[in-house]
């Protein structure tokens, strides 16, 4: 587990990138699913996807979302685009400790997401690698493509972890074709 | 209410009641009209909408739920007959047609003569938030009086993908699916951009409703499937306001009086 403060900036300061090293420990450890978790993950302003790639600490928003540079998938937040209330309305209260307290959560509560990087992880790991790094690269999707662009000062959140798992169900078999 | 299809496959008398079911509801000012139950997904405040948390599905069941119900009213009244119905179809993102030409024919402005109430829907926000609408999220909604939404598709082939799509199918956990699916989901409205790229206005743009069929469906196929799960059993209590039901009682979709038409994916 990674805390969003230890991330650091790319070199186009349009990105981040985090150590997130695997295995993590010496010898092979065993998955047949691999995510990254995101904990805590703002959705208060403009909707926006983060684009994850392996091992590439230079990949930027131009870089192609391919195989060969890394390219482990996205996730797409679905975001409020500002706030439309009076002062205070969007500051989410922390949680009741009240069990008396029935009111629904704040619909700006951060959310927990995830992105499955199973066969991207596989490829890193081919041939004796290891994953040392994954680059975060969020994209702003506003209404207009034309104004869509890298924006760093819309991806906030708490914690990123890698979980693998280790099943042999059919249900966690990777579907045919990819 | 009947069978939802998929939108590629609606005869010409079934647009055309979806159409005029649409256009209907467009001129209900009050709360059985279009700007009621667009905006209880977020503008005018309260936004009662649920993204985020495990209420995704079952919210946006209900929505589409009662929606339903309120075109089929508006509708009927509007040709003073009692026997026509309408049912919400689903937009297939994931098929060949959609990942050749996008949106689908039937809810764009130049599918056929006249105005088409499937390719914008009417923005009746109050002054205040349609200049909030308009500073925060520009290229959202027509300018002028009377807004009504506007799309900036991307290029169809970035629409998801079926091998996407079974990912999700494969979940073995509703928290697994419904996380998923809501990612897909998320994606789709940044892939139609415009006013459905943002919670508070999307509901406005009637592709909305055709999109969260397609989601609504999804979940329909994995409940039925082997790996189908409840959600957790502190969830099934809940109330998914500001509609009279609970989380239990979206489970079953045949007790909601709607079925899915079979088709493949894909």
């Amino acid at each position: 587990m990674v805390t969003a403060a230890a991330a650091r900036t790319g070199d186009t300061e349009q990105t981040l990138v985090i150590d997130l090293p695997f295995p993590a420990e010496e010898g092979r450890a065993p998955f047949t699913r691999a995510d990254v978790v995101f904990t805590g993950v703002d959705h208060s302003g403009a909707s926006y996807e983060v684009r994850l790639f392996l091992n590439n600490p230079a990949a930027t928003a131009d870089t192609p979302r391919t195989a060969e540079q890394g390219y482990a998938g996205r996730f797409t937040i679905f975001g409020h685009g500002g706030c439309y209330g009076d002062e205070g309305h969007c500051e989410v209260p922390a949680p009741s400790a009240d069990p008396t307290d029935l009111r629904p959560a704040h619909p700006l509560t951060p959310l927990d997401t995830y992105v499955t990087i199973t066969d991207a992880l596989r490829r890193v790991l081919a041939d004796g690698g290891a994953l040392r790094t994954v680059t975060l690269v969020p994209v702003s999707i506003t209404p207009r493509r034309a104004d869509r662009r890298p924006a760093p000062e819309l991806l906030h959140f708490t914690e990123v972890t890698l979980r693998t798992y280790l099943t042999s169900t059919e249900a966690d078999a990777e579907p045919a074709g990819q | 209410m009947g069978i939802r299809k998929s939108v590629a496959t609606l005869g010409a008398t079934e647009l055309s009641d979806l159409r005029d079911a649409f256009a209907a509801v467009y001129g209900l000012r009050d709360d059985r009209g279009y700007a009621f139950y667009a905006g209880l997904h977020g503008l005018p405040l309260p936004e009662y909408c649920q993204h985020g948390t495990l209420l995704f599905l079952p919210w946006h069941r209900a929505y589409l739920y009662f929606f339903e119900r309120a075109l089929t009213d508006a509708l009927r009244r509007a040709r003073d007959d009692q026997t026509v119905a309408v049912s919400l179809p689903w937009w297939d993102w994931t098929s060949s047609p959609a990942h050749t030409d996008g949106l689908p024919a039937g809810y764009l402005a130049d599918s056929g003569a006249g105005d088409n109430p499937l390719a914008a829907g009417p923005v009746t926000l109050d002054d205040a938030d349609l200049a909030a609408v308009r500073e925060n999220l520009p290229g959202a909604i027509t300018d002028g009086p009377n807004p009504v939404t506007v799309r900036d598709p991307d290029v169809p082939d970035e629409l998801p993908r079926t091998q996407t799509v079974a990912r999700a199918l494969n979940s073995t956990t509703f928290s697994g699916f419904s996380t998923l699916v809501e990612s897909i989901h998320n994606g789709v409205h940044g892939w139609v951009g415009g006013a459905m790229s943002a919670v508070p206005i999307a509901a406005y743009d009637p592709v909305f409703w055709a999109h969260h069929s397609m989601i609504d469906r999804l979940w329909y196929l994995w409940q039925i499937s082997p790996r189908g799960a409840n959600p957790p059993a502190g969830l099934l209590d809940q109330a998914l306001a500001p509609w009279p039901v609970t989380v239990r009682q979206v489970l079953d979709i045949s007790k909601l009086g709607y079925d899915y038409a079979a088709q493949v994916i894909g």
